[in-house]
């Protein structure tokens, strides 16, 4: 509890020095680029309170509440050098200002990797981070122990006492300077690197959220690397010069923008928290229209939310409709969040990492939006199984197909070839029979011969009736017109896809037309009109008759097609087969 | 006569060698796949290929696909399809492809040496060969409204026998009349039928079969 009101007091506290800066300002007690005009007063003001309130609100969120950290202490570090111009404060004050200020640049950097929330995920930048500090702390404490400002000759806002030297050395106190605004000038390129780098990256709704705070973030950076180029070419700094003045402005001004900016986070992201307490609220009460995955996507504005329901009995994930997928692994930019219901996890939500903190998800998650979560998860657990039980119905189909088609063939390579060639061996033998004139063996190597003909026409037809093999080898058209060659009764043939299909759907049109031509037969049609005709994904198979009403649906016919995921509809003389082919 | 024979199944090849030989024609080579029944017809030269319709490797058109390349390549040999299917489109196709000197008969049409025999020399007299049992399916297929009603049997008969891909002259040997008879009577159907009078007569098998799978 302590730190959440000792922070808030702190950033009052230098809320109310930038108030006394302000108004040292205009009586012109402050040496500091404040003290310079009355614009350049204005603008320091602005950015330094703004950045320490922005800070305070973010503070106030415990989504944000890193966020918040850094941007008193961004604020804190920008007022530095108006302590340290102030003419009127005793120099340990002074002193501290001084120290402070060199930490601006560094949580700018901090803060460039770390929006929105203000955790940073990667290993690297947590490290790169952690340097950047660590030689603002170098730069920061050599310069309070070693500087003499009275001994340097470029002075010119704290030519007073400093509080904590140590021993004066001036050549160490300059070298850690220049050496501090080479890094300041390379840290801040990094710093417009990142920001834009970040922004290019970012989803579309991750940039929504990212855009405000990291532009005039970038541009406050490049406000620092402007400050360090002129620092490295006119040592002698002087605010009234215009080139200073103005870089002063930009710095303060883009400051003042990455504090709205960051306000804008914090109640952008306190947006997201209510519409997903909201969102929880109605899964509790009622189960919502659309499904959870809906719900948070559009709460949050992220339409790449998914929502993986976990399957205990399978050990797999899926999605609503049941549709088995994996969860992508958690990375920079998107999130894995776990939602469970005691101690058993329902389901995971993959979301916009920038959008949504996952904790904070889980906590708004109540235990009775739980329950509707759960029972969510058990309908695409259904779903899943329909989806099984869908496709193996199609396994059993194509591998019914399969299995006619082996016969087929297995009739024509092994009973029709052995019947011809027996046939050849008769036809020699008659010829000897009848060289012999042996007229009783002639005539029975005749009758034998014609009886193979015979046999063979018999084995053509049930090899045709187990699987035509022109559907096959030539495709729906092709085996359509040979069926109507036999059909019992006229059978007159409309548009015809030329396209080849899947085999298990040609072979389920084939069937489906063989059988209401039949039908049509037996109900005393004189004929049958068919057309197969591909729209958009599916096929389509129509045939219709001019007979006496259908009694009774074909049921062959809508399981065959109910198994590969069709439908078929009958009238009275009416039969329409969709079957998708996509 | 001399012919190459392609099959993949020694005991048919073999068969079908020994009838013809017994008829009297010369096998000048054999195959089981159609590379190797190119080889032999281009080095042998025959007059015609007997040809399966089913060899290796996929086993389902590479007799069609074959004939279509020794047609292309050396327009003077014959090719005869052999098939065990009944498939009037299989026919059609190679009809379309190749219209003269091609041939397509049912496997079992071997045990009538003296049709078999009578084809390969149609085939030599640049005429097509169709299975009778490939017109016969054509014509008996029902239709609403049949305009072969309107012929004569005898008219029916000719156009069968014009289906099967015989010359006039051969029709009329068929059908003991004269040649000038068999005109007159082709002549007659194709105008019953509104089929264009076509005085190539390898087209007009084809203009036949198609208009008899088309015709409701």
């Amino acid at each position: 509890m302590a730190p959440r009101l000792a922070i808030p007091a702190l950033a009052i506290a230098s809320a109310i020095t930038a108030v006394l800066a302000a108004d040292h300002a205009a009586g012109g007690g402050l040496t500091s680029y404040a003290g310079s005009s009355g614009a350049a007063g204005t603008a320091d003001v602005l950015a330094g309170l703004g950045l320490v309130l922005a800070g305070a609100l973010a503070w106030a969120q415990a989504r944000t509440r890193l966020l918040g950290l850094l941007a008193m202490l961004a604020g804190l570090a920008w007022l530095g050098p108006d302590w340290e111009g102030w003419a009127g404060a005793p120099s340990l004050v002074r002193s501290l200002g001084a120290a402070a200020s060199f930490f601006f640049l560094p949580v700018l950097f901090h803060m460039s990797l770390a929006l929105p929330s203000g955790r940073i995920g990667a290993r690297a930048g947590q490290l790169a981070v952690a340097v950047v500090y660590a030689v603002a702390a170098v730069v920061s404490v050599g310069g309070a122990l070693f500087r003499d400002p009275f001994l340097d000759p470029y002075c010119w806002r704290t030519c007073s006492e400093n509080a904590f030297l140590l021993h004066a050395d001036p050549g160490l106190a300059s070298a850690l300077g220049e050496a501090w605004t080479r890094f300041a000038l390379a840290t801040g390129v990094v710093v417009v690197g990142i920001g834009l780098w970040r922004i290019a990256r970012a989803t579309a709704p991750a940039r929504r959220v990212l855009l405000p705070a990291l532009v005039p973030l970038s541009i406050a950076a490049a406000g620092e690397a402007a400050y360090a180029i002129a620092l490295l070419r006119t040592p002698l700094e002087d605010p009234e010069r215009a080139g200073f003045a103005t870089i002063f402005l930009v710095r303060a001004l883009s400051a003042f923008g990455l504090a709205l900016g960051i306000a804008w986070t914090v109640l952008s992201s306190r947006r997201a928290r209510s519409s997903v307490a909201r969102l929880a609220a109605e899964l509790a009460e009622a189960p919502p229209g659309g499904t959870l995955r809906d719900g948070l996507g559009a709460a949050l504005g992220d339409p790449g939310l998914e929502v993986y329901y976990w399957l205990p009995g399978s050990e797999r994930y899926v999605t609503a409709d049941g549709t088995p997928a994996d969860p992508p692994a958690p990375g920079n930019e998107r999130a894995v969040t776990p939602i469970a219901r005691g101690g058993r996890t329902l389901a995971v939500v993959s979301h916009d990492a920038a959008l949504l903190d996952g904790r904070e998800l889980e906590h708004q998650i109540g235990s009775a939006a739980r329950l509707a979560i759960d029972n969510e998860r058990l309908q695409a657990e259904v779903l899943a199984q329909l989806d099984e039980l869908r496709s193996s119905r199609a396994r059993i189909v194509e591998a019914g197909d399969a299995e006619r088609r082996r016969l087929e063939r297995n009739l024509h390579d092994g009973a029709q070839q052995r019947l011809l060639a027996v046939s050849y061996d008769l036809r020699i033998a008659r010829a000897a029979a009848e060289s012999d004139t042996d007229p009783e063996l002639g005539r029975l190597v005749t009758r034998a011969t014609a009886e193979i003909e015979g046999a063979l026409g018999e084995l053509r037809e049930l090899a045709d009736g187990i699987y035509p093999s022109i559907l096959t080898e030539a495709g729906l058209a092709a085996a359509l017109e040979s069926l109507a060659d036999t059909a019992p009764l006229p059978v007159e043939l409309g548009e015809l896809t030329q396209e080849r299909y899947p085999a298990a759907i040609e072979s389920s049109a084939y069937y489906t037309v063989a059988e209401a031509t039949h039908d049509a037969a037996a109900r005393g049609a004189t004929f049958a009109a068919v057309a197969a005709s591909r729209s958009a994904d599916r096929l389509v198979i129509s045939v219709e008759d001019d007979g006496t009403g259908r009694a009774t649906p074909l049921v062959h016919v809508a399981d065959r097609v109910g198994a590969l995921g069709g439908e078929v509809e009958t009238g009275e003389t009416v039969l329409r087969a969709e079957l998708p082919c996509a | 006569m001399r012919v190459v024979v392609a099959d993949d199944v020694m005991l048919t090849r073999e068969g079908i060698v020994r009838l013809l030989q017994d008829a009297g024609i010369e096998v000048v080579g054999q195959a089981d796949d159609a590379a190797s029944l190119l080889r032999r017809v281009r080095t042998t030269r025959p007059d015609a290929a007997v040809v399966d319709i089913r060899m290796p490797p996929t086993h389902t058109d590479e007799g069609l696909i074959a004939a279509g390349m020794i047609r292309a390549e050396l327009p003077e040999v014959g090719v005869l399809i052999l098939s065990e299917y009944i498939e009037p489109s299989y026919a059609m196709r190679l009809l379309e492809e190749h219209p003269e000197r091609v041939g397509y008969l049912l496997k079992e049409r071997v045990f009538d040496v003296a049709l078999l025999v009578d084809a390969l020399r149609r085939l030599g007299d640049g005429e097509t060969v169709v299975d009778p049992t490939i017109v016969s399916r054509l014509v008996g297929r029902r239709r609403r409204h049949d305009p072969l009603e309107e012929l004569t049997p005898r008219e029916r008969e000719a156009l069968e026998l014009v289906a099967e891909g015989l010359s006039n002259k051969a029709i009329a040997a068929r059908l003991v009349v004269t040649e000038r008879t068999v005109e007159a009577h082709v002549k007659q159907i194709f105008m019953k039928l509104g089929l264009d009078a076509s005085p190539d007569s390898h087209r007009r098998v084809l203009a036949v079969l198609a208009y008899l799978r088309s015709a409701t």
